[in-house]
């Protein structure tokens, strides 16, 4: 049931590198979360990692938030996105995503 | 003391007056009424009036001096004359003073309609009366004319009836109906407007099951099969029954409307209007438990004796099968014969517990055909119990409120239908981001600050195979197509945060369009989904 994907955010700091790997779904639902965990962690943070190679499906909500990440770090550091899959690397391209975000 | 009758009936006094009281009689009358009150003090009084003929004021002092002693003291059945005095005199605004009801006779009058509890009448060129079945049937009166009200306030085209009259020993109401000819009719007089009838029927009948109802304002049908479905218990193995009872279970609340009694004579043409009457049985629930009634009235009850429709519906069993089956194809969308004989024998399960509850309760089994005929609808539950798992049956619309918290519900009733296409991954995943999209943009802004609905239907259609997806709101009126797209090029820094989803929606899909119609805003999109 689609009803049961969910996301999981799993955060992995270092110094002051943080890995966060996404799993499941970031849409209108779920990006909040993110969004939220994202706010009270990043203040430390000089380098961003994002793994998404779980990540089953990104819509706008979630690409909102990738992108008010990609401008916290812009300022202070750095942000890469690793594992991006051929669904959601559509996405990125469709939207000019590939541009703006650092994708390895 | 003959002027009054009476006695006390648990915690009510019940008076019955006749003839004249004035003057000459009005201190008798008050003694015999004392008699009777006095057995139970300050309980409430019900005068029948029928029979009184005159009351002067001297006998309108007695009753005053009643209400002294016992507040609640109501008048029924008062002919027109006395009406008039209780009127003129102000006691119509001190107690509640029905007028008695006029007498209709339906001899010789031409039967339109029948439903489960009475029989419909033209008694003049304007005018039709249903006539109950249940002699004291005041309170289900009351309740139909409830019910049609609050279908009316939810935009279902019917009639309210306007007067309760008296039709031999019971109760009829009374309603106006100019030049209404029933769908039965149309189906046995000109059989040439056959698919005309299945269209406007099945118009009709998806508007009643789009029909959110308030919660708590009619019945839940699934309560009733449920009850039905536990009265087959010592009729079928335990196995079946537990099957059976499983599957009813699992029917999901729903807080549409169902009419209970969805068959041709109960729809009537009205001039040009299309009108659903006989209202008693209306209810909320899935569409199948409808489906199920449907079968009954123009299939079920004529398996066995198939001059039944023709008594019922006044047209033939192959005309009943032909409109049953055009009906279904239409209201399911589809022609593929499999799908329509999938969710018929769904319904047959429901309607075949139903009749049979209701012939074995009508001592059925007591008569070699009703033996033979209850017989034949438990071989065919048995087997259709033995093939079928689910009484459930995919509507191809959706109709929920616009909120986020919907979503995954809409998501999940898309995806269904792309699964079941074989629908590349990829090409599922950018339908879900277009429905996305366009769903959280309705619930965001259509109807802001306030609430609605949205309806999303799905068509899946072949050569090649292409899903088609329609979002319908009744906000106010935008057209999110007419946004000017986002600069994908430029960075991060100059990107705005937001406006991206219906540029997503746009590139995911191939095809993607906008609409106001009729106060709604209709967008729809298309994909082909083949590799």
């Amino acid at each position: 049931m689609k009803e049961d994907i969910v996301l999981t955010i799993h955060k992995d700091q270092d110094g002051d590198a943080l890995k966060v790997t996404l799993e499941g779904r970031l849409d209108t639902m779920t990006a909040p979360e993110l969004e939220k965990e994202l706010k009270g962690s990043l203040d430390d943070v000089r380098e961003l990692t994002f793994v998404l190679t779980d990540l089953e499906y990104i819509s706008s909500a979630g690409l909102r938030v990738l992108l008010m990440a990609q401008k916290t770090m812009s300022s202070k550091g750095s942000m890469k996105v690793t594992g991006v899959n051929d669904l959601v690397r559509e996405i990125f391209e469709v939207t000019g995503f590939t541009e703006i975000l650092t994708i390895e | 003391m003959k002027e009054v009758r009476g006695e006390v009936q648990g915690d009510r006094i019940s008076l019955i007056l006749s003839g004249r009281i004035d003057s000459n009689n009005a201190g008798d009358t008050e003694a015999a009424i004392r008699a009777i009150a006095d057995q139970a003090p300050g309980k409430p009084v019900l005068i029948d009036a029928e029979g009184l003929e005159y009351i002067s004021s001297a006998g309108l002092r007695v009753i005053l001096r009643l209400r002294k002693t016992n507040e609640d003291v109501h008048i029924i059945n008062v002919n027109p004359e006395v009406y008039e005095i209780f009127d003129m005199t102000g006691f119509t605004q001190m107690m509640t003073v029905d007028k008695a009801y006029r007498v209709v006779s339906v001899e010789g009058a031409e039967e339109i309609g029948r439903g489960a509890n009475g029989t419909i009448y033209r008694i003049d060129q304007d005018n039709v009366v249903k006539v109950y079945n249940n002699a004291d049937a005041l309170e289900e009166i009351q309740h139909e004319r409830e019910v049609a009200r609050k279908a009316l306030v939810l935009g279902i085209p019917t009639a309210i009836s306007y007067d309760v009259v008296r039709v031999n020993d019971s109760y009829g109401s009374v309603f106006e109906l100019l030049n209404a000819k029933s769908f039965s009719k149309i189906l046995a007089e000109e059989p040439e407007k056959m698919d005309w009838c299945v269209k406007e029927y099945v118009d009709l009948l998806k508007k009643i099951h789009g029909t959110l109802v308030p919660k708590g304002q009619l019945p839940v049908l699934k309560d009733t099969v449920l009850s039905w479905g536990e009265f087959m218990k010592p009729y079928l193995t335990e196995e079946e029954h537990e099957k059976l009872m499983r599957m009813i279970n699992e029917i999901p609340e729903d807080d549409h409307m169902v009419h209970g009694d969805y068959h041709t004579k109960n729809v009537e043409l009205v001039d040009d209007e299309v009108l659903l009457i006989d209202m008693d049985t209306l209810a909320v629930g899935h569409p199948i438990l409808e489906l199920a009634s449907m079968y009954n009235a123009f299939i079920g009850y004529s398996e066995y004796d198939h001059n039944n429709v023709k008594k019922f519906q006044g047209f033939d069993f192959e005309t009943a099968l032909e409109f049953w089956h055009k009906v279904l194809s239409a209201y399911l969308e589809t022609s593929d014969e499999k799908k329509i004989r999938e969710v018929e024998d769904k319904a047959r399960i429901i309607g075949l517990i139903r009749m049979i509850r209701r012939s074995i309760r009508r001592k059925g089994l007591e008569t070699p055909d009703g033996k033979a005929e209850i017989e034949l609808w438990l071989s065919e539950l048995k087997e259709l119990l033995g093939k079928t798992d689910s009484l459930l049956f995919r509507s191809n619309e959706l109709d929920v409120e616009a909120t986020g918290e919907n979503l995954s519900k809409v998501i999940g009733f898309v995806t269904a239908f792309l699964e079941e296409a074989d629908c590349p991954l990829k090409t599922q995943m950018q339908i879900e981001v277009a429905v996305e999209e366009i769903f959280v943009n309705i619930a965001n802004y259509a109807y802001a600050p306030e609430q609605g609905n949205a309806t999303v239907r799905v068509e899946v259609s072949d050569d090649p195979v292409t899903v088609t997806i329609q979002f319908i709101d009744q906000g106010f009126p935008y057209d999110p197509l007419a946004k000017q797209d986002p600069d994908v090029t430029m960075s991060a820094e100059d990107r705005q945060i937001g406006g991206l989803g219906i540029f997503m929606a746009k590139k995911s899909m191939d095809d993607i369009a906008y609409r106001y119609e009729n106060g709604k805003n209709i967008l729809t999109m298309k994909k082909k989904i083949t590799g």
